[in-house]
Formats: structure tokens, C-alpha cells, sequence
């Protein structure tokens, strides 16, 4: 029997977005003993970011894969970390994330979670696990994890956008985070 | 009669069924352009949205993302 520890350790997973979600998705998912990641973003570490994501003041004006690469090493130096410093589309995500079984879709604009979650789920035989409603602060117990078919399982609250002039706190969106990472633990242990 | 079940709920409208999945959203004032769609489990893609006719009695699971990540 393959034990859990194994399969964690065999599995691949794909990280969509190095934000407020995917810097955090991508440090439980490593700390949870997931063997490989394939992480992808086109952007900077600014120091706005500070607040919610997973940099370190001396990293302000990295590009984010590079500096999440650094972190996840320094946490466990066995891990393989293959990272894309491009932005996704419906064309590049089938390409970038062919290996992964699971996409941790952590991107930022609605109609962008849209086309990745579209396009892994028409395009590739993958689970995608989204996050939408992630905004505010405080109503913890208003996040959930919802299981919305075979390969989509969407994460967050369902309303809180960061349009409607909403702060977003690390607190908040690391809940939905750290749903994510849970909810693709489980995925890879019982698929 | 015109029902569909949407999200698990049955929506009657009426008599007058929208004609297609880009009908109901403007009908539900849903931006299309945020929706991942689904009918009697199959995906179906945006751009197809304005020529996917609706049937009475089609289960349809609409997810629809807000910003922020």
C-alpha cells in the first residue's frame, strides 16, 4: 500500500498566481510534503505586497517566482519547484501545467479565474481548485470549501470581491488559502 | 411550464424559457464574462454561451468569481 507520505511526495501540483492565495497555497502544499510544484506569474514582489503575501521586505522588486522559488527551497531544499515567469492564458496553462494533477487556480481578476478554470477543465483531465470571494476581514465561518463537480472545487466566501472598495487582510485570504492547500491534500490522498 | 434547476434550485419562468445560457445570465444580471458553466455536467465554454440552447428540466451549475487572489 502506498502510504499517504508517498503520495504526497509523488504528486505534482500546479500554482496559478503568487499572490495573497498562491504564495500561500504554495508554502502549505510544500510543507505538506507535496514533491513538485510548477509555479506560475508574470509580476514583482511590490512592497504593498508585504501585508498578505509570502515576501520578505528584502525581496521588494524580485519577480515573484524567483522569490517564492527562494522561500519554498529554504523550507525544504528537496523539493522541485519549476516556475513560469509568464502571464497564463488559455493557450500557455495546458503547456505549463501538463505534469500537475491538481491547478490551485490564485489569480486576481474574475474574468482571469474564469478562463483558467474553463480551460483546465476543457482542456486537460486535471482537478482545478479556484478560490472566489476572498475580501475583507473578520466572518471567518463564512468561507467555505464547496465541491462543485468531479474537478472543480471552489474555495471562498462566494461574494467578497475586491471591487466593492474591500481591503484584503493576510488573515482572510490566507483562510481561503490554506482551504485550497487542504482541499488539494485531499485530493492527491483519496483522487 | 418552464423550469430549470440552477445551483440546485428549480427556477420557474414562466412560460418563456430564456433561449440560451447568455439569455439567462442577462436575465439572472450575471456578467458571462466571470461564469464558468455547467449543463447536466458538461462544461460549457463562454464563447459557446450565445448558441447553447436551454431545454426544459436542464440542470445548470453556474460558479461565478468575484476578484481578489
Amino acid at each position: 500500500m502506498v502510504s499517504i507520505a508517498e503520495k504526497l511526495v509523488n504528486a505534482t501540483v500546479g500554482v496559478a498566481g503568487l499572490g495573497g492565495l498562491g504564495s500561500v497555497v504554495a508554502e502549505c502544499l510544500l510543507r505538506s510534503g507535496i514533491g513538485k510544484l510548477i509555479i506560475a506569474d508574470f509580476d514583482a514582489v511590490d512592497k504593498s505586497n508585504l501585508n498578505r503575501q509570502r515576501y520578505f521586505a528584502d525581496q521588494v522588486g524580485k519577480l515573484k517566482v524567483e522569490a517564492a522559488k527562494e522561500n519554498l527551497l529554504r523550507i525544504n531544499p528537496k523539493a522541485v519547484i519549476e516556475s513560469y515567469n509568464q502571464k497564463i492564458t488559455a493557450e500557455n496553462a495546458p503547456r505549463i501545467f501538463a505534469e500537475a494533477t491538481v491547478v490551485a487556480e490564485c489569480l486576481d481578476e474574475a474574468e482571469q479565474k474564469q478562463m483558467l478554470v474553463e480551460t483546465i477543465l476543457t482542456k486537460t483531465d486535471k482537478a482545478v481548485v479556484s478560490a472566489s470571494g476572498i475580501a475583507g476581514f473578520g466572518d471567518s465561518n463564512s468561507i467555505e470549501t464547496r465541491r462543485m463537480s468531479d474537478k472543480l472545487i471552489v474555495c471562498g466566501d462566494f461574494e467578497s470581491g475586491i471591487d466593492n472598495n474591500k481591503i484584503v487582510t493576510a488573515g482572510r485570504v490566507g483562510i481561503v488559502a490554506c482551504h485550497q492547500a487542504n482541499a488539494i491534500v485531499e485530493l492527491i490522498v483519496y483522487p | 411550464m418552464a423550469v430549470l434547476k440552477i445551483n440546485g434550485k428549480e427556477k420557474d419562468f414562466d412560460g418563456s424559457l430564456p433561449a440560451t445560457l447568455s439569455e439567462l445570465l442577462i436575465e439572472l444580471k450575471v456578467d458571462a464574462a466571470t461564469v464558468v458553466a455547467e449543463v447536466d455536467g458538461e462544461i460549457i465554454e463562454r464563447e459557446k454561451f450565445g448558441s447553447f440552447s436551454l431545454k426544459e428540466g436542464q440542470s445548470i451549475e453556474l460558479v461565478r468569481f468575484v476578484p481578489g487572489g
